[in-house]
């Protein structure tokens, strides 16, 4: 057992920290932290301009101490966060963490700008006043107030740091504060819409209540692994695996369970129930920057805990992931095929792409791992640009987004009708998008990892959701417009750039992707 | 004093809130199941941590605490936003739960 | 572990316990003593109705079912979050001399944590009950 306790006056050494690594998630929480002193004491006219300036520069200057980090980054990856005695520590900075923190931070930066606009809804998609009552006068006067809530932007960054650390967490307890982090700002962000305010304050309810129940069940899983290994650190978790000789009961129950509660945050398959409500009903901006960075720190997350921690007793999980993978494909891509409202419809095939990012995470390859990556980068920057273009399609109730409204937009916009069917093509899966490589990636990965059964499954499961992407796109291009259908309103500079950053980024991974999986595979989780 | 008597407590805790969570459809009470099953976890790291004859346990008890505190305050404010929008003050009136 | 005190020190180590027994217990008299000899006597007919505490007891709400008002909850929230928060000062304040500057400056930080939301709090009128 190691000595736990300090004899008399003796003095606890210092935690080793790399600041220099773990600078950018600094740097966001500092934002965000200045952010909320903002909201104190500027005046209401001045706070969205500030908020804004903050925030990108909090976001951008991340961006460039990590891009100063890598440049010269040890090989093979550090951990920080080192107590006395430890031999690791509860940060890990390697390869796939940092792939991750570039991942969230340009995700973070596209998202952050489609929550600051404010040309397609004046004022913004928010409420300028959460509490106030919705239904009658108020909210008809909700839709004309111009001030937003813009405490969304500290929230914002507040959930972009928790995400950060997540998919850099290594040890259990570092990663349940994380998911935590990242999940509470999550909550009241997707209660926060302007319009349809019943709608956006059930959907934050539920959302919380599944959440924090799954939150529990995470936590169930990291006390039986703590009682199992008698550390919660993931490499230490490893290593009792191989010998320890307390009950095995506490093993599998806590993989259980810690699994569960990550498929949760991922909404994979069986654990989906909340995503097609909280992405129809929260505010479109937000369930982007949810469908995006959410699915990446989830599965970035997973991804070192079942190849650090879990990878000795992989034979014990490795069954259950595969059906939950075949069960979440199969609800994405039926489930899908019956909605009637885009947003729905892109929370099931969030659902589909999810099984089809568990067959690679469960991948414990050095491909698997790369090409799971990958996938993220490429289905994060894709989802982005799609809740973008949803926001542009608006009538006089706001976003119009029932599939019947979107008949023959390929006549009124055919720039946003083109881009569109861009992005689903890519989400589909159709070569030259990003959408084809990764799961080219993915699915090779797996059928050398002999798992062809799965594979095949998963290319039934993506032919069948390619059928209600394309269903859509032949609903722009060959309905006749409906007479008192939606407009598509011109978007200002802020969301303009978030679609086509998210199109560039779907486009140039799907034509040129070499430069993003050597990256991807530059390196393995440090053990 | 056998620990292994906390444990199953614990355990006995954590399924009467998860089964809490499922049947009842008011919210402050599944919020308050949701608590019972973070405290039951509570009290299986602190067992553990006895087990174990160390202190992480309980120094992760207290991390937990803080969460559930935070949690609480999220919760209830949009609890409490989706009831002033009902125009209730009564939780029991609430049935849209439906998950 | 309680133990090692005993075995370190024998019943000495609980003398600064009795101390604040007696010292608790005393200013638990004093109070109450004190209070009838030096305190303004004024009568009134709130004082005698039970929970007596100087004010009118107010009746319960009736509307929504003799609930309690919403902004009970708000206030309520509020105390636990920082109630809450404090609990880390606990570990610090028993380890204070074993982690040194490096604690000191640790703990400022949380503390600045915590008061960047307090702040926000009391600006933007949460602590104003009406």
């Amino acid at each position: 057992m190691p000595q736990q306790f300090l004899a008399q006056g003796e003095q606890l050494q210092v935690p080793a920290i790399d600041f220099a690594a773990v600078l950018p998630i600094l740097i966001v929480f500092g934002a965000a932290s200045i952010g909320v002193l903002l909201e104190a004491f500027l005046p209401k006219h001045q706070r969205w301009s500030s908020q804004i300036a903050l925030s990108l520069t909090g976001i951008v200057g991340a961006g460039i101490a990590l891009a100063a980090y890598i440049s010269d980054a040890p090989e093979g990856g550090i951990t920080t966060f080192m107590a006395q005695g430890a031999t690791t520590g509860a940060i890990a900075v390697d390869t796939p963490a940092l792939f991750l923190w570039g991942t969230l931070l340009a995700l973070g930066l596209a998202s952050l700008l489609m929550i600051g606009d404010r040309s397609l809804e004046p004022g913004g998609a928010f409420i300028s006043q959460a509490g106030l009552q919705s239904g009658g006068l108020q909210t008809r006067e909700q839709a004309n107030v111009t001030g937003m809530q813009t405490e969304i932007f500290p929230l914002t960054l507040f959930a972009l740091g928790g995400m950060m650390t997540f998919v850099a967490a290594n040890d259990l307890l570092t990663m349940f504060i994380a998911l935590e982090v990242l999940s509470l700002p999550l909550y009241l962000m997707a209660g926060l819409a302007r319009r349809r305010r019943l709608l956006s304050q059930e959907a934050a309810v539920k959302y919380f209540l599944l959440g924090a129940f799954a939150s529990a069940f995470f936590l169930y899983g990291v006390a039986l692994l703590y009682g199992y290994a008698g550390s919660v650190k993931l490499a230490e978790i490893a290593a009792a695996t191989a010998g320890s000789s307390a009950s095995d009961t506490l093993l599998y129950a806590g993989i259980g369970l810690v699994v569960v509660g990550l498929l949760f945050k991922g909404s994979v398959g069986p654990f989906h129930t909340w995503t097609p409500d909280v992405y129809q009903g929260a505010p479109t901006p937000v369930t982007g920057f949810m469908a995006a960075c959410t699915k990446v720190a989830a599965f970035g997350g997973m991804l070192r805990v079942l190849t650090v921690a879990f990878e000795p007793a992989s034979w014990e999980w490795e069954v259950p992931l595969w059906l939950i993978a075949v069960i979440s494909m199969a609800i994405g891509a039926i489930f899908g095929l019956t909605q009637r409202d885009l947003k729905r419809m892109i929370a099931y095939s969030s659902i589909a792409h999810a099984g089809f990012l568990v067959v690679g995470a469960m991948t414990l390859t050095e491909d698997g791992l790369s090409s799971t990556l990958f996938y993220l980068l490429a289905y994060g920057f894709t989802t982005i640009a799609v809740f973008g273009v949803i926001s542009l399609v608006r009538d006089a109730n706001g976003e119009a987004t029932d599939l019947s409204s979107w008949a023959g937009l390929a006549k009124r916009s055919p720039l946003v009708a083109g881009v569109f069917t861009f992005l689903l093509l890519a989400l589909a899966g159709i070569p030259l998008t990003s959408g084809f490589i990764g799961k080219f990636a993915v699915f090779s990965a797996a059928l050398a990892d002999g798992n062809a059964a799965l594979v095949v499954i998963a290319l039934v499961a993506s032919a069948v959701a390619a059928f209600f992407y394309l269903r859509v796109v032949v609903l722009m291009y060959f309905s006749e417009p409906a007479a008192e259908g939606p407009a598509v309103t011109v978007p200002g500079a802020f969301t303009t750039a978030a679609i086509t950053l998210g199109t560039a980024a779907t486009l140039v991974l799907g034509i040129v992707p070499a430069f993003a999986l050597n990256w991807a595979s530059a390196g393995g989780f440090v053990p | 004093m056998t620990p292994t008597y906390y444990l199953l407590l614990s355990a006995l805790l954590f399924a009467i809130g998860a089964v809490g969570v499922l049947v009842r459809r008011n919210a402050i009470v599944v919020f308050m199941c949701i608590e019972l099953m973070l405290n039951s976890v509570n009290l299986s790291l602190v067992t553990f941590a006895r087990i174990n004859g160390e202190l992480d346990g309980q120094v992760m008890a207290f991390f937990v605490m803080v969460v559930a505190a935070a949690e609480v305050v999220v919760g209830l404010a949009i609890i409490m936003a989706i009831f002033r929008a009902r125009r209730s003050a009564s939780v029991d009136d609430t049935n849209l739960l439906k998950y | 572990m309680p133990d090692d005190i005993a075995a370190s020190g024998g019943l000495d180590a609980y003398l600064p316990l009795v101390m604040l027994l007696a010292l608790s217990f005393g200013f638990a008299v004093f109070s109450v003593a004190i209070a009838p000899l030096v305190g303004p006597k004024r009568f009134n007919k709130a004082k005698s109705e039970p929970y007596e505490c100087g004010i009118e007891p107010s009746p319960q709400p009736v509307a929504g079912g003799g609930r309690i008002p919403v902004k009970f909850y708000l206030t309520g929230m509020l105390f636990i979050l920082f109630d809450i928060e404090m609990v880390f000062l606990y570990p610090y304040a028993v380890a204070a001399d074993a982690v040194g500057m490096f604690g000191f400056i640790a703990v400022t930080i949380f503390i600045v944590a915590i008061t960047i939301p307090y702040v926000y709090e009391w600006a933007r009128g949460g602590l104003e009950w009406d």
